[in-house]
Formats: structure tokens, sequence, C-alpha cells
């Protein structure tokens, strides 16, 4: 396999620029993730301390294996929302490992908002545990909550994949066999109780945690009787006499080294096994992304050079080379795994749609999961296209996309716009894991596109009424929505939403990559088969 | 008479070591064992092994009736006692002898005479050989303050009936003498049932050299040269050698044949060592006469080339010795190291455990005389003595070195020992330099024990590294993973 | 992979692992690379660490690694963490013996004031045609025997309290 010859400049003066503007991007970045992460107040830590608790993070270090990975997501989950003080919406997810053996982790962040349950917080954790059942993952909980957040259980409680589908999710992790743990170390109350319960494993630290439908106050207002909450649901009452806990731990660090015991024991199934090669570094320095991605979202860029910084020895099988030249199809390693990469050079035409139909169904065969790094502002508009059919070509590699077998992973490296994110893999398409780099946007259209269709409505309207309108108003109606939709588009939006699995820094690329291949192999690869290609 | 079946009753590294010259001599062997007892090198040597019995395992090797009745039913014609246990027990000889069994050692007169420290002094003192100054209660009980007194400061109170280094008190000042003597009566009544008392001249620096006699019963005796035992602990010799450093020739003729001269004073019959305190100026007086085999013989073994064990056995069957003094010589330089089950850094306090690991040194002029096998194990039923290390060189720097080299090379895993210790002992300037005295390990101690190199990360890697169950939970993490190390998005 | 060695009495937290090439041991000191090969003698081994290539003989006893190295003995102590963490036991419950189920006492063997030590019978209780010797979960006084001997007790009654300990 041939490696990508780079015509990259790292002196050109356009490099240069770029690579000022994506340092400047990350630095923001990384102080906005070291916040959200860290940065708490003095009194919420010293309130952990008053509750002879650890942070979740020091909990992680004491479950996680000392020198492994993390993939944390959605780290900037919230960002946007609940005036920003609710940082990671109070939960770390992510993929670790423990025991040598990758696990999903869900664990309550107790330093914010006492660990409560947000709207983000239950889509945080329902995402997790989806991940969880698509790659066959063990769960291991880290429960330590103050429960939903009654201002807005409207957002929490009642809809279908609200708080209800994380205990649905649990259910059917076990259905699947897949075993959970849940460490409790702080209140399990009402529902939260079911986390716990729904677990094959729970250990209660003596002291800290506890578990009960209806906490002391809700038991006194309910029949009046008083009741402590070590009485009520305490570690020693729950291990002796209800047998609702499995394991009392003294302390914390006794909790986490009896949930690694467990673990240990734990039978290691056979992982899918897909073609690999020996692993081999970039041949170009990854730090040359910051260079390469252009510092306007709508300069245009060859993503082999992106792709060069990513594989294994920046070697490349290009399929197609020729054909539909505005998506970029070839094989390549990632970490030794065997991938099949589509991206996007350009707008998405008929031939390259029907290039990438073929080219995933090759993949699906061959049992290659599938990479996706878009850039991608749409399919090609007009006469000649539609009478092409290119609804058509634009229908079959969906049904490609939507109908393969093998894993798939998505990047949104740049735009992400229309119906290009769909065919490309967008969110709505089960992708297992899907990243955004810190510069990408993502919306039905772009932002001036949009404003200025919304504008011109407006401007139509107002002419209909006998208004004729000078620059400077236009521009007034214009300029609201255009920075809303800057907004709205950003990658930070997506994040605070949970529209993704978290921003990367272009450089933690290919490990995040790796580890969710190496994570997806957990689960099987069915045979591939179809829907209706219309042809 | 001949001896064709010996029983050794005695156990560890002197009873290995006594049944090795007895086999060489193609006698019948055998030795005692209490049941508690880990197997040992001697119970692989000989070729009987009788189960001796008792409330506890020294009290079986202390009891008489038992031991005689095991040589009679075993037909063993002779007993080797060993060191310690019975070897110097009068009633013992006496017992062996109505059974008609041959006591490999003195008479039991001479043992009863040399076992009492006041009798044998006096004995000697008689006879005209060097005494410390010293005064005898029993003398007269009225005077004893007085000629104690007499004796001069610094002065030394030893209980009559003691040993060991047990209730002695020194006594530098007058003022002190009659409370100490109090102090002395109390301690001897409480440890030994008697409160006589004797006072002797003390010695300031002394060092402790014995001589090593044997004699055939009818009145020939010779010497094996001398030893010097200073570097003691506690009264407890940790490290022997010969020739000893100190002594001119003349001086080394003089201690010798006054030791012989003793020993023909009570025409003693076979091995026996004459111990002597040494004073800076070269005076040397007696201290007292051990009648049996000891511990540190072997280094008078590897300067003079003879089997001491094979004298005694010899002089046991009435051929009487092998040699005449001037086919004696002393050649080269020979130490002894007494490799004991004990932890230096924590006061010596006796170590137990099992034996995982042992490899004993070999080399030239090297010789391990071992009480212990590998994978045995290690109690307090007994003292923690293990073995013997002893090495012979054409002088003293290449003995040491030789020493050095061969506790340096004695790996003994599972048990805390003192090889470092006596590494360090070895290694010390003074010790070089053969300029000590009885206090030299109490005056180092600190610098003794002192801590080497840290070297805490290789321990810990190397005890990391060889946990096969620790290894295996690291090397359970997928490759892909370890290489990413602790990577963080 | 972490593990607590103790050497010459003090104890100190590490971890190992190895980064797909070596092996490294994570201190508090810092990282050291290390490798231990074995050699054919017994319980030899080399080990390569600090950039030097040491002769080592070692053996393993079940609580500690025993080290022959340059010339010196070593013992290191291996403390798991797990083990240790597990035997923190305690709490307010040791202050009580509680009755499993329904019974009569047989007998008892102590009486309020007495010092007991930790596993020494306190008393002798009948139940399900079965007699259990009860004993003290900790070592302590013994504060009130509500019951004697011939008496009927309930589930979950107080069948001996002990003094709470000072701290």
């Amino acid at each position: 396999m041939r490696r990508i010859e780079s015509q990259i400049d790292t002196n050109a003066p356009d490099y240069k620029a770029n690579f000022a503007a994506m340092s400047a991007r990350l630095k923001e970045f990384h102080t906005r993730q070291h916040a959200a992460r860290f940065e708490r107040p003095q009194r919420d830590n010293d309130r952990l301390a008053r509750q002879n608790k650890l942070g979740v993070r020091e909990r992680l270090k004491l479950l996680l294996d000392p020198g492994t990975p993390f993939l944390e997501f959605s780290t900037l989950a919230a960002c946007r929302e609940y005036d920003g003080a609710v940082p990671g919406a109070a939960v770390v997810t992510g993929i670790g490992i423990v025991q040598g053996r990758e696990v999903a982790i869900h664990a309550n962040d107790a330093s914010v908002k006492g660990g409560a349950w947000y709207p983000l917080t239950v889509k945080k954790i329902v995402r997790l545990l989806d991940v969880a059942l698509e790659n066959r993952l063990p769960v291991i909980h880290i429960c330590d909550s103050a429960g939903g957040f009654l201002p807005l259980q409207h957002g929490v409680f009642p809809d279908r994949y609200l708080g209800g589908r994380v205990f649905r999710n649990q259910v059917k992790l076990s259905q699947a066999n897949i075993p959970q743990i849940a460490v409790v170390g702080g209140h399990c109350t009402a529902g939260g109780a079911y986390v716990p319960t729904l677990s094959d494993y729970n250990i209660i630290i003596e002291g800290t945690g506890a578990i009960f439908l209806g906490g002391p106050p809700l038991v006194k207002a309910a029949t009046g009787e008083v009741v402590g909450v070590q009485e009520l649901g305490g570690a020693v009452m729950h291990t002796s006499v209800s047998g609702t806990g499995d394991y009392r731990a003294a302390t914390e660090q006794h909790a986490f080294s009896l949930a690694r015991e467990i673990v240990s024991q734990w039978k290691r199934m056979p992982k899918t096994i897909i073609e690999t090669a020996p692993c081999e570094e970039p041949y170009y320095d990854p730090k040359e992304l910051y260079g390469i991605i252009p510092k306007d979202r709508k300069t245009q860029f060859d993503m082999r050079e992106v792709l060069a910084r990513i594989v294994d020895g920046s070697r490349f099988h290009e399929y197609q080379p020729d054909y539909g030249t505005t998506l970029v199809c070839g094989f390549a390693h990632i970490w030794g795994y065997k991938v099949g990469i589509l991206a996007n050079n350009g707008v998405l035409f008929n031939d390259s749609s029907l290039k990438a139909a073929h080219f995933m169904q090759l993949c699906n065969q061959n049992r290659t999961p599938l990479v996706f790094f878009q850039n991608i502002t749409g399919y090609m508009v007009g006469r000649e296209y539609e009478e092409r059919g290119i609804a058509k070509d634009g229908a079959k590699m969906l049904m490609a996309q939507g109908g393969s077998v093998v894993p798939k992973f998505t990047v949104i490296a740049n735009a992400s716009y229309g119906a290009g994110n769909y065919g490309m893999c967008g969110r709505a398409w089960d992708a297992r894991t899907l990243f955004m780099w810190p510069q990408a946007e993502i919306g039905v259209m772009g932002a001036d596109q949009a404003a200025n269709t919304l504008a011109d409505v407006k401007i139509r309207q107002l002419q209909r009424e006998g208004k004729e309108l000078t620059d400077e108003e236009v521009a007034a109606i214009r300029e609201p929505v255009l920075e809303r939709y800057k907004r709205d588009v950003e990658a930070y939006t997506s994040t605070s939403e949970i529209w993704d699995d978290g921003i990367l820094d272009p450089v933690n690329t290919r490990n995040a990559l790796a580890m969710s291949i190496s994570a997806a192999l957990n689960a099987p690869i069915d045979d591939p088969h179809y829907g209706i290609f219309r042809l | 008479m001949t001896i064709s079946k010996l029983l050794v009753a005695n156990r560890g590294e002197i009873a290995a070591r006594v049944l090795r010259t007895a086999k060489a001599r193609g006698l019948e062997t055998a030795v005692l064992r209490h049941a508690s007892e880990q197997e040992g090198p001697a119970h692989v040597i000989a070729d009987e092994v009788v189960t001796i019995d008792g409330p506890t395992p020294v009290a079986a090797y202390l009891d008489i009736p038992q031991i005689v009745e095991v040589a009679k039913r075993i037909g063993a014609d002779a007993v080797h006692p060993g060191y310690g246990f019975l070897s110097e027990n009068a009633g013992f000889v006496a017992a062996l002898e109505k059974a008609g069994v041959t006591f490999v050692g003195p008479t039991s007169d001479v043992i009863d005479l040399m076992g009492d420290k006041v009798r044998a002094r006096a004995f000697v003192e008689e006879r005209g050989f060097p005494v410390a100054p010293s005064a005898i209660e029993d003398d007269g009980p009225a005077t004893f303050i007085e000629r104690a007194r007499a004796v001069g400061y610094p002065l030394l109170i030893k209980p009559s009936a003691g040993g060991g280094g047990k209730g002695m008190r020194v006594v530098r000042a007058d003022a002190a003498l009659e409370a100490e003597i109090e102090a002395a009566r109390r301690e001897g009544k409480r440890y030994f049932g008697d409160g006589r008392l004797f006072v002797e001249r003390y010695i300031e620096r002394p060092r402790h050299i014995e001589v090593q006699v044997m004699g055939d019963g009818k009145g020939n005796v010779v010497h094996f040269w001398e030893r010097e035992c200073s570097i003691q602990r506690r009264f407890q010799k940790i490290i022997e050698e010969t020739p000893s450093p100190a002594l001119s020739p003349e001086q080394r003729l003089d201690i010798c044949e006054t030791a012989a001269g003793i020993a023909r004073a009570v025409n003693y019959r076979g091995a026996g060592t004459v111990e002597f305190i040494y004073a800076q100026d070269g005076a040397f007086y007696f201290l007292e006469m051990n009648t049996r085999l000891q511990v540190e013989h072997p280094v008078t073994e590897m300067v003079t080339g003879f089997d001491l064990v094979a004298e005694q056995l010899r002089i046991a069957a009435g051929e009487g010795l092998s040699a005449a003094q001037a086919d004696i010589p002393q050649t080269g330089h020979s130490i002894e190291l007494r490799i004991c089950a004990e932890d230096a850094t924590a006061d010596f306090r006796p170590s137990i455990g099992n034996i995982l690991l042992l490899d004993e040194p070999r080399g030239e002029g090297v010789r391990v005389d071992s009480g212990i096998l590998d994978g045995g194990k290690v109690t307090t039923d007994f003292d923690p003595m293990l073995s013997k290390l002893i090495v012979h060189g054409s002088d003293r720097a290449q003995a040491i070195a030789r020493a050095r080299h061969a506790v340096q090379n004695y790996v003994i895993l599972g048990v805390t020992t003192n090889t470092g210790y006596l590494d360090a002992i070895l290694a010390h300037p003074d010790f070089a330099s053969g300029d000590v005295s009885t206090g030299f390990l109490a005056e180092q101690a600190d610098a003794l024990t002192a801590p080497g190199e840290n070297v805490d990360d290789l321990l810990m890697a190397v005890a990391a590294l060889s946990d096969e169950r620790l290894v295996a939970e690291v090397m359970q993490i997928s490759d892909m993973h370890r290489k990413m190390g602790g990577w963080r998005n | 992979m972490r593990r607590i060695f103790q050497i010459g009495g003090e104890e100190t937290e590490c971890w190992l692992a190895h980064d797909g090439s070596r092996f490294v041991l994570n201190t508090p000191e810092g990282v050291l690379p290390c490798r231990l090969d074995p050699t054919t003698s017994p319980g030899g081994f080399v080990l390569r660490a600090r950039g030097l290539v040491r002769d080592v003989r070692l053996a393993a006893g079940p609580e500690a690694t025993f080290v022959h190295m340059d010339g010196r003995t070593y013992e290191v102590g291996r403390v798991d963490p797990a083990e240790r963490l597990a035997g923190s036991d305690g709490g307010a419950s040791d202050d009580r013996l509680v009755a499993p189920m329904p019974g009569v006492v047989v007998s008892v063997a102590v009486k309020p004031g007495d010092i007991v030590a930790a596993g020494q019978p306190l008393l002798v209780i009948e139940s399900m045609k079965l007699e259990t010797t009860l004993a003290a979960p900790r070592d302590g006084v013994v504060a009130e025997i509500p019951f004697a001997a011939g008496d009927s007790f309930g589930l979950k009654d107080v069948l001996a309290q002990l003094a709470p300990e000072e701290d």
C-alpha cells in the first residue's frame, strides 16, 4: 500500500495562517474542556470532602487500569445550556480499560449540582448505554446523584428516550448478557435506585452510599415515618437485611478494588476478527493538520492530506481514483485495523454517490469497518443532475450506508450540511461514535445561506406590504439572523446538545478512532443485506 | 578398642560435620532428631536417624536417660556430643560409661573441674599459670569487699555459678562497688540460683585469644596453635580467625605452650580449648577451659591441615595422637564467619521462615559447614546459627578478600541472615588492620548496620517483574491500549 | 497493576505497566523502565534497569520476595492493596450480637464488666435444634447480656452488647 504523497508546503503563508487560527481555536477549546473537567467552585469540593466522598475523577483513577487510555465522551455537554452552570451535564461517560477489558463508564459528577439529572444528563447517559448496547461493552456505573432536576422534569422524565430509557437500556444490556456493575458512592433515590438494582453486581460504600425508592423526607411526608438514611437504605441494611446490595465497602478504595476484582473474573469473550496489519505511525506529522484545515470554512482543501496525517504509515489504497473525484474512497489502516474510508473533496455528484454505494458494499462484503470524514455542503443541484437522477443516486448511497452491517465511525471534519450529512453517516445513521473538529459546522444549510433565505422571506413580506428597504434596514434584518445561525451551527452547540460524542483536537482523531474500532469489535458483524436500490 | 558405630548426640552443622569425618573413617553412623525438626544435612549423611522426644526440642537433646538408651538400643559403641547440649555434662559421661558406651571427649573429673569457673581458676593459678587479679568470695566472705577493692579498678563482678556473660557487672569507681556487689548477688540468685560472686580485674579493650589443645589422656598433649575470637556481640562470637594478628611469634609460642601446659596439668584427654584474655600491653590471663570441640575449630583445621574430629575419634579409640608438636604447622590464614538467622537491623532479632533458595559459595579456600538444606525451615526451636563459612588464604589480606567474596555470594533467601553484617565487619578498616578488641562490635554498631546504597526502585522492579500474577494482569491489557498509555482526548 | 512494596519498614505504592515494548515501573519517584530475564541458575535472573545489567537471585515467599543482588540480600514485602482494604471492617455493628432467628439461651459465659477478646465465646443459644456458640466480634468489655440461661428471645433481639470502643 503506497504512501500518500503530500503536496503541503509547511512554509507557505496559507499554511501558517491556518496553523495560527487553529492553534488559537484549540487553546480556547482545551481551556474550556479543562474547566469543564476539573474546575469547580471551592464550596463544591469542600462539600464533597465533608461528605467523605472522592471526586469523580479520583474515583475513575481508582477504577481504571493505570497507564491506559480513556476515551471521554461529550466533555462539553450542556456548555451552552443552563447558563453554563452544569459542566459536562454533571456526568462523565466514556470508554476505559479495567483489568484489560474495555468497559463503558457512566459516572455521576457530584461536584456539579450534586450530580443531579438535567435533561442533557439523561441524554448523555442514554447515549452511553446505547454505545454499550451497540458495541457489547460491559458497563460500570458510579452512582452519586441528587436525583432528577425538578424544575426541568419535563425534559427528564416523560418521553420515550428520557429517564426511563436509562433503565430500559440497562434491562436490554442484561438481556443481551452484557454485565454491569454499580458502585454506589452517594444516594440512589427513586428512579435512581434502579441503576444499582438493575446492575448484575453492586457495591455500596458504607456511610456515603444509599439506595431507596423514597428518601427520609419523602417517607416522612408520605406516611409520617421518621427514619434515617442509613437505616432506610444504607450499606449495612442492604447488604445484610434486604439483600439489595451485594458488597459493602468500608472505603472508596475498597469499593473500587472490589469492582476491579469483579471485572477480573469476567470471562473475556472473543472479539470479532477483522483484517489487521502491524501498526505504523503516520509518516507525516499529525500536527500538520493544524495548517491544512483552512481557517475559513469555505476554503477547499484536499482530504487526502488530512488522511495522510491520520492513517498508519500515511498509506492509502484509493478506490476508483479517477471517477467521482469529489469523494475520496479507499482502504487504510488505523493502529493496524483495516478500514474503508470515505472523505469529501467537494459536493456529491451522481458519480461520487454511485462510487460511495459500491465502495460501501465492498467493505460490507469484506467486513471492513467504515470511517467517514465529512466536509460536505450537499449534493449537486441543477437540471442536468436531476435529469441524471441525482436524487436516486443519493438514495442508493443512503441504502448502502444505512444498510451497512459493519461498524461505522464518523468525523465531522469541516462542513456537514443538509442531506450530505446523511449520506456520510451523520448522527441519525448509527455511527458507533461521531466526533467533531473544533471549527466544524453542522446545520441544514450554511449560516449565510440560511440567513439570506430567512431574510429574503422577511424582505419580500415587507415589500408586499409596500415597504421599500434601505441597505441598512436589510442588513438590520439579516445580521441578527446570521449571528444566531452562526452560533447554531457551531461545533460547541452540537456538542452541548450531544449531537456528537465530543469535540476532538484533530491530532487526537487517530487514537479516538482506534479506540472506537477496538471497542466495536466486541460485537459481531452480521452478513451484508440491503434494502432496495433504486437503480 | 575400635569404634565401629558412632552416635552423634547433636544436630545442625556440627552433627553433619562430625558425621562426615566418621563416614570417611569407615564408621557406621547414627544421629538424633527431634520429631518437629526440619530435615538437615546431618539426616542425609547419617546411616541411621533416631527420633527423640521431649517437651521441647532442646529438652530432648538434654535428656540423658533417653539418649543413653538410644545408644544402647542401636548398638553404638561410641557417642560424640558435638558442642553445647551435653558435651560438658559429667553426668552424661558417667551414664555412658555405666552403659559401656565410649564418650568421645575428656574424663568426667576434668569436665567437672573446668566446668566450675572458680575451681578451674584456682587450679590454674596454683600451678603458676597467669590469671587476672581476682578475689573469690568463698575464700573469706567477711573480707570479700576489701579483697575485691584490692583487685584494683576497673573490675568485673561475676557470678561463681554463671556463664554465657550473664550477671557480669563492670565497676570503675570505688563509690559504686558495694551497690554493684549487692545487685550482682541478686542477679546471681535469680539466674543461677546461687548468689556467690567472684571479682576479677577488668581488662580494658581486651582481645579474646584461645588455644586449641589435644591430649591422649596418657600424658601426651599437643597444641594446634591459637585462634582469635574478639569479634563478639554480647559475648557471642561472630567471627574467628587464626593466626591472631595481635601476636608476635614469641607471644604466640608463649601463649600456646601455656595452654598446652594447663592441659598437661590435668592429663587432658580429647580436644579442648584454653581461653585467655589478652590485654593491650601484651599480658594474657587464663579465662576458662572448654572441655569439648568448639564451634570455631575449622579455622584451626584449615591452617594446620589436620582433621580434629578424626583426632578425637582416634583418641577415643585408644590410638593416641597422630602427630607430634613439631609436625603441626600454621600455614596461611583462616577466617570463620557464623551465619545466623538474625536481623542485624532489628537488634539481631531471630528470624524465622522457609529457606526458599540456598546457594552456598564455592571456590578455592572456601569451606561451608552447613546445618540447613534448600527447602528447609528455620524456627526458634534452636539457636539461630545456620552454618559456618570458613575461608583460607595465603595471608590475612587474601583471607579477608576471600571471606568477603564468599559471604557476598552466599545466597540464603527466605530468612533474614547476618551476611550483610558480616561483610560490613570484614570491610571495616579497623578489622582490616587487625586493630580490634572484644568491644569492637558494640563500639562500631552504628557504622556496621548503616544502610547501603538505596536500591529500592530496583528491588521493587525485581519484586514486580517476578510476580507472575502481576505481570499477567498487566499483559492482559491489549497491545494497542498499552502503547497508547495514559492517553486522554 | 498496583502494588504496595515494603522495604526496610517503609511502604511505597507503585504500578507496573508495559508500553508495548518494555515494562515500566511507576513509583512516586518517577518511571523506571526495567526488564527481568531468567538465567539457568536456580532462582537466577538478569535485571536490566537504570542502564545497568545486574545478576539477581530471587525467591518469592507468600508475603515477600527475597532478593540477592550485588552481594547483598534484601526482603521486599508485597501487599496487594485490595487484600489490605478488604480487612478494613467494623463500625457500630460490632458492638452488638443480634439474634439471627428466634430461640432459647442455653448458657451464658460472661457477665457485664468482663473483658473479652475477639473470638471469645460469650453465650450458647439453641434454635431449630441447632446449638450455636456466639463469640465476641472484637476485643472489648461486656456492657450487657439481656437474656439469661433458659430465656427465649426473638428475631433481631440483642443478645450481647459490648461497651463502645474508646478512640
